[in-house]
């Protein structure tokens, strides 16, 4: 380098440099900002308040009731309605995630008609004079020209579109809902005679057995069941209800069972019938006839104790640890099939299960017919393919869909992705997403988001549960009830919009009896008044033996040899629709602890026999075809058995859905099953293949196992009482006590600094693990409510997640099948390592004793995070981005932090000062329960409390001094502020 | 006003100049050309530290889509401050005036006047004026009007004379103007719990 260059590279750096500093960053001019008034000011609007608007989840067909909350004019949480019945003020993640289908950045903002191969947006009035065209010149064209598809809607749409159609002198619409439960409704038909979906009333048993029903992930109701589940599960007067988890693979729900058994795949109906064989031989009066009886007697009697074994691969022990339990039961309740056991025995395992409640029970008390599951209104996915395979031969002129992704979620599609791309059939997708089914459509026609929509969803029959719209539109699209209306002619109208039809129906009903019932029941977001239960009237005598007798002669074997795919859907995604929901994708799988990517789960055995490891890129083959997954190592599965998460690998989608993760429906077979018409969700004959790859895992987890440490601890039932009795002292691994983050807790010997003084409330969290069943709904909160930034996979990778709150899931060191969960947030210790190794004092222990971060004052030496023993300071290594309209979400009250900065939980800060302003208002002290972080808000299973630690009748504090309380890592007396009450593992 | 003080200070520099000159007995027709350049600069001088330092609008806020007086409005009106921020006293946010509430008063007092047509304008399109905002505050901190109302602080401790105030001068709120006032009231200091979250 000459000298000319030097000096001129030289100067070009000093002028970058001084151009790069602003001199006084306070007063460097700064862009102008404007303020925005209103037109009129809304009578419910208060610019700094939320406002809570009552409405329904429509998230999945649960139908939970939901609170809205509405900052001026935009809606940035929805929690649980603590009205509802159904989920009583909780809400899962998927519930959550809800604000991230209204406000998703690939959310349609216009029609897009298909013109020469591409897209063409047009505007919604062109939209929808094509529409009223092409249905009218439809109608013209004879009968049954107009066909529609829709996912499970309320009874007011559904019965509107049935009108609408008959106008067209088309058949009804079709229900479409890729977790039909078409097993479980033809086993309640042929037990029961009810072709239904009865719910359960769980809370009331002592002893569960599920045959695969993954009640707490996706089943029926999964917020419902939880709190039903932990009613009957939690510690209660020394003593808790059993749940027996019989399925090849835990899931989230068998990680909660007291124990597992993992039976081969299709051998469940083995179990139930060997259960089965030992009722009837206890000789109780059944109800039965003597047929059925005599019958059921022949052919259980095959299925002893050793049978049962040698078919199914649990231990005789296990069996006999199952009938014992059911034997002594006083009200025992049994459980069938789960979505991903859809194998070709789910209808007999539905039907014994069916029975042996029928014979330790004739009077089904735990069984509630009266409320029965909306999903129950979907038709068999037997009848969706044959409808769609119809269409090939005689194509309708117009086919509308309503929400639905056929082409992504069922096994082998090929004549529903034929039937609507057929160019001779004119196909309208309703539909704000470009998902794998509307861009083969012809016109989609973003209609709108049930956020912002009035309509009725009752996802029990009885109940009316109202929408409302919590905001402003965010597009122009109209709602699909009002878009039918449209295309009725004027005067045979029922009412001009959907929500006047709506409240004339309600009338009608008599469901309202006027304005005041309307304004009253929109307010509490439904009817909740549940009518008093029935009793079951059932068939005398049971189901007709001939029946039950050929259904169990055609049990099939279970796959004995070979590999078995099973593709289950989870908590995350359901059936696929929630992967575009960035949170959803974000907070990892509760068993796996692996996010945005779809690993294929392996016992340890299997791995061992194909020459696997863990983290390896592998091929997953089947005859219908192959897909490339990493695999996963845990003992969740037994050998023999690849698991993996339905809802990703969408081909369209949007762009936290597209090419993330694999889609494992793409390897099942395509037929469905023929007695029930349902799908096949495991298959056999599934090969791997190595790659030679080795995949990298976003995995959030350091470790299955705590080395010891003493950080998720257990208790057994048997020993509950020593607890009481043994007062601890050291600062050992093994003899630690629980320090109270009070004065009371300072000890000149072991104390450093002096103790902190409070002034009136010490703020603590207390965990129960024993009621945590490890959702993650909490985490979900979490990011709703503190503005927690999406990092995506490859940052994942790096250990870069963001969450303030994860669900650890650790294994047992005695029993790698026995998993703990521990919801982890920062403990706001007393002794904070993080405090005392800040260069500038950005970690701050307050009045109130909780650890602040003062994000402006943090320079990122990122001390604080290396200090911490938990390990839940994150730092931003970028500043995160909220593509538009994401943005609209995030909440007011808390910073968005930037580039550079660490940030942890903060209790909810927000909600304590503002906690703090209403006492003040009414000039007295904060109450316990007063305060609700937003993690404790939603747990379903209420294992969260928060409150003062001061204050000794507080709730936190009782279980503070529970026997069961400890402090994670209590030998490092930091005396952290979060107590949490050991997991009680009871042996069965 | 700013130009008759330029003018009195430029007078003055002058009449200075002179004075000094027959003090050490120059001859100004002598030094005509030297008098000349030293008066030019020092008035560049004094013109550049003024344009610099208080140029013409400096002591007014930033122009606003519709020149309202907050002078005439809270000064010569004595409109209460409350009756266009509701919620000042129970929300963290005093709130701005919706477009109807102008026009509560101006349907009828200057009713065709050229800026409250423009305010029709912006009420018949349903288009929400964008004032241009004023007074800032560092991002990560949440300041609660309504409890700063309730314990009796007036408006104008914080947001100075407003009622002489013809287009808001506004500002920045730091820190130190904050704490100052919560250390001579022992109001709360906790970071998170008074300000930060």
């Amino acid at each position: 380098m000459d000298r000319r260059t030097f000096l001129k590279i030289v100067g070009m750096g000093s002028v970058s440099m001084a151009v790069g500093c602003s001199p006084d960053p306070y007063n460097a001019p700064r862009p102008e900002k404007n303020l925005f008034s209103l037109i009129h000011a809304p009578e419910d609007m208060v610019v700094g308040r939320t406002s809570w608007y009552a409405t329904t989840c429509r998230e999945c067909p649960a139908g939970c009731g939901i609170l809205a909350g509405n900052r001026e004019g935009r809606l940035i949480k929805v929690e649980g309605n603590p009205l509802h019945p159904v989920n009583r003020g909780k809400l899962c993640m998927r519930g959550q995630a809800a604000l991230q289908g209204v406000y998703n950045p690939d959310r349609l903002r216009s029609p897009y008609l298909k013109s020469d191969g591409g897209w063409r947006a047009i505007t919604f009035a062109e939209a929808e004079g094509m529409l009223l065209e092409k249905t009218a010149q439809a109608a013209g064209s004879g009968d049954n020209r107009v066909r529609m598809v829709t996912e499970v809607i309320g009874d007011t749409l559904l019965q509107l579109c049935t009108e609408t159609l008959t106008q067209y002198k088309s058949a009804p619409p079709l229900v479409f809902e890729p977790l039909g439960y078409e097993s479980l409704k033809s086993a309640n038909e042929i037990v029961f005679g009810v072709r239904g979906l009865p719910s359960y009333r769980m809370q009331q048993a002592d002893l569960l057995i599920a045959f695969g029903a993954d009640f707490l992930d996706t089943w029926l109701s999964p917020v419902e069941y939880a709190r039903k589940f932990m009613q009957m599960h939690a510690l209660d007067g020394g003593g808790k209800g059993r749940f027996f988890f019989v399925s090849p693979y835990q899931t989230l729900t068998g990680a909660n069972a007291d124990l597992w058994l993992d039976c081969r795949p299709g051998s469940e109906a083995v179990v139930a019938l060997g259960l089965l064989r030992e009722i009837l031989k206890l000789g109780r009066p059944t109800g039965l006839s003597r047929k059925l009886r005599y019958q059921l007697g022949n052919t259980a009697s095959a299925y002893d104790k050793a049978t049962v074994s040698k078919l199914t691969g649990i231990s005789v022990q296990d069996f006999e640890r199952l009938t014992e339990a059911l034997r002594r039961a006083g009200r025992p309740l049994v459980l069938g099939a789960g979505l991903g056991n859809g194998s070709s025995n789910s209808l007999q395992t539905d039907v014994a299960v069916n029975l042996l409640n029928l014979i330790l029970d004739p009077d089904l008390s735990l069984f509630d017919f009266e409320q029965r599951h909306r999903v129950e209104v979907a038709a068999s996915l037997f009848d969706v393919k044959e409808t769609f395979r119809k269409f090939a031969e005689d194509p309708p002129a117009l086919l509308l869909l309503n929400n639905v992704n056929p082409v992504y979620a069922v096994a082998g599609g090929g004549e529903i992705e034929k039937a609507i791309s057929n160019p001779a059939t004119y196909t309208v997708a309703f539909n704000s997403f470009m998902d794998e089914t509307s861009v083969l459509a012809d016109l989609i026609f973003p209609v709108r988001h049930f956020l912002e929509t009035w309509d009725e969803y009752s996802g029990k029959q009885v109940p009316v549960s109202t929408l409302q719209p919590a905001m402003g539109r965010l597009t122009d699209s109209p709602t699909l009830g009002d878009l039918l209306l449209k295309t009725v002619d004027g005067n045979k109208r029922s009412a001009e919009g959907y929500k006047g039809h709506l409240v004339g129906r309600m009338l009608s009903r008599a469901d309202i009896n006027g304005e005041l019932d309307w304004l009253k029941a929109v307010q509490q977001g439904g009817i909740h008044q549940l009518p008093e239960p029935k009793r079951y009237k059932g068939r005398a005598g049971g189901p007709a033996a001939e029946k039950i007798e050929e259904l169990f002669s055609t049990l099939a074997e279970p796959h004995a040899s070979g590999l078995t795919l099973a593709a289950v859907p989870t908590v995350r995604f359901f059936d696929g629709r929630g992967a575009n929901r960035p949170w959803l994708c974000e907070i990892p799988d509760p068993i796996t602890r692996v996010a945005w990517q779809t690993p294929v789960m392996m016992h340890p055995d299997t791995l061992k026999q194909q020459g696997l490891k863990h983290g390896e890129s592998v091929q997953v083959k089947t005859d219908r075809g192959n897909l490339e997954a990493p695999v996963y190592l845990t003992h969740s599965v037994r050998p023999g058995m690849l698991v993996m998460g339905i809802g990703q690998g969408h081909t369209a989608y949007g762009r936290y859905a597209e090419g993330q993760g694999t889609n494992p429906l793409r390897l099942l077979p395509a037929e469905t099953d023929p007695r029930t018409g349902g799908p096949h969700f495991v298959t056999g004959g599934v090969q791997v293949a190595k790659t030679g790859r080795k995949a990298k895992l976003a995995n959030t987890d350091g470790s299955r196992s705590q080395h010891g440490r003493k950080i998720a601890l257990t208790v057994g039932l048997d020993s509950l009482a020593d607890l009481t009795k043994k007062k601890k002292s050291g600062l050992t691994m093994s003899d630690f006590p629980l320090v109270l983050p009070l004065p009371e807790g300072y000890d000149p010997k072991l104390d450093f600094y002096t103790p902190h003084q409070h002034e009136g409330y010490r703020w603590a969290m207390a965990v129960d693990m024993d009621r945590c069943i490890g959702c993650g709904a909490c985490a979900a909160g979490c990011y709703a409510e503190n503005n927690i930034g999406i990092v995506g996979d490859k940052q994942v990778m790096q250990g870069r997640e963001m969450a303030w709150l994860s669900v650890e899931r650790y294994e047992d060191p005695d029993d790698a099948r026995q998993l703990v969960f521990l919801p982890l947030m920062c403990q706001h210790c007393d002794n904070a390592p993080c405090e005392s190794v800040c260069p500038v004092y950005a970690p701050h222990h307050n009045k109130e004793g909780m650890n602040n971060q003062i994000y402006n004052r943090c320079i990122g030496t990122r001390f604080c995070s290396q200090n911490c023993p938990y390990k839940v300071r994150r730092f931003n290594w970028f500043s995160w981005r909220w593509p538009e309209p994401l943005e609209l979400q995030l909440n007011p009250n808390v910073t968005v932090r930037s580039k550079g900065v660490m940030e942890k939980c903060s209790f909810c800060v927000q909600r304590i000062k503002q906690a703090h302003g209403l006492a003040k208002d009414e000039d007295r002290s904060i109450r316990d329960g007063e305060i609700v972080p937003a993690c404790v808000q939603t747990c379903p299973t209420e294992a969260l409390a928060f409150g003062n630690l001061m204050d000794p009748g507080s709730k936190v504090r009782k279980l503070a001094e529970d026997p069961r309380a400890y402090q994670i890592m209590g030998y490092l007396n930091t005396k952290p502020a979060v107590f949490y009450l050991k997991k009680v593992i009871q042996k069965v | 006003m700013e130009v008759l003080i330029t003018l009195i200070t430029l007078a003055a520099l002058t009449l200075g100049l002179l004075i000094l000159a027959r003090k050490y007995r120059v001859s100004l027709s002598q030094n005509k050309a030297a008098f000349f350049w030293t008066l030019v600069l020092v008035a560049l001088t004094i013109g550049s530290l003024y344009l610099i330092y208080t140029p013409p609008g400096t002591r007014m806020g930033p122009e606003q889509p519709i020149p309202f007086s907050h002078q005439l409005h809270v000064g010569v009106k004595s409109i209460q401050c409350q009756f266009c921020h509701p919620y000042v006293d129970s929300s963290i946010h005093p709130g701005l005036p919706p477009v109807e509430k102008c026009l509560y008063c101006h349907n009828y007092i200057i009713a065709k006047h050229p800026q409250i047509l423009k305010e029709h304008r912006y009420f018949n399109t349903k288009t929400p004026t964008p004032w241009v905002k004023a007074n800032y505050l560092a991002e990560h901190v949440v300041f609660n009007h309504q409890r700063h109302i309730k314990k009796e602080i007036e408006c104008q401790q914080c947001h100075g004379a407003i009622e002489t105030m013809d287009r808001v001068k506004g500002r920045y709120f730091y820190m130190e103007f904050c704490i100052q006032c919560h250390r001579e009231k022992k109001a709360n200091l906790g970071c998170w719990l008074a300000c930060h979250s």
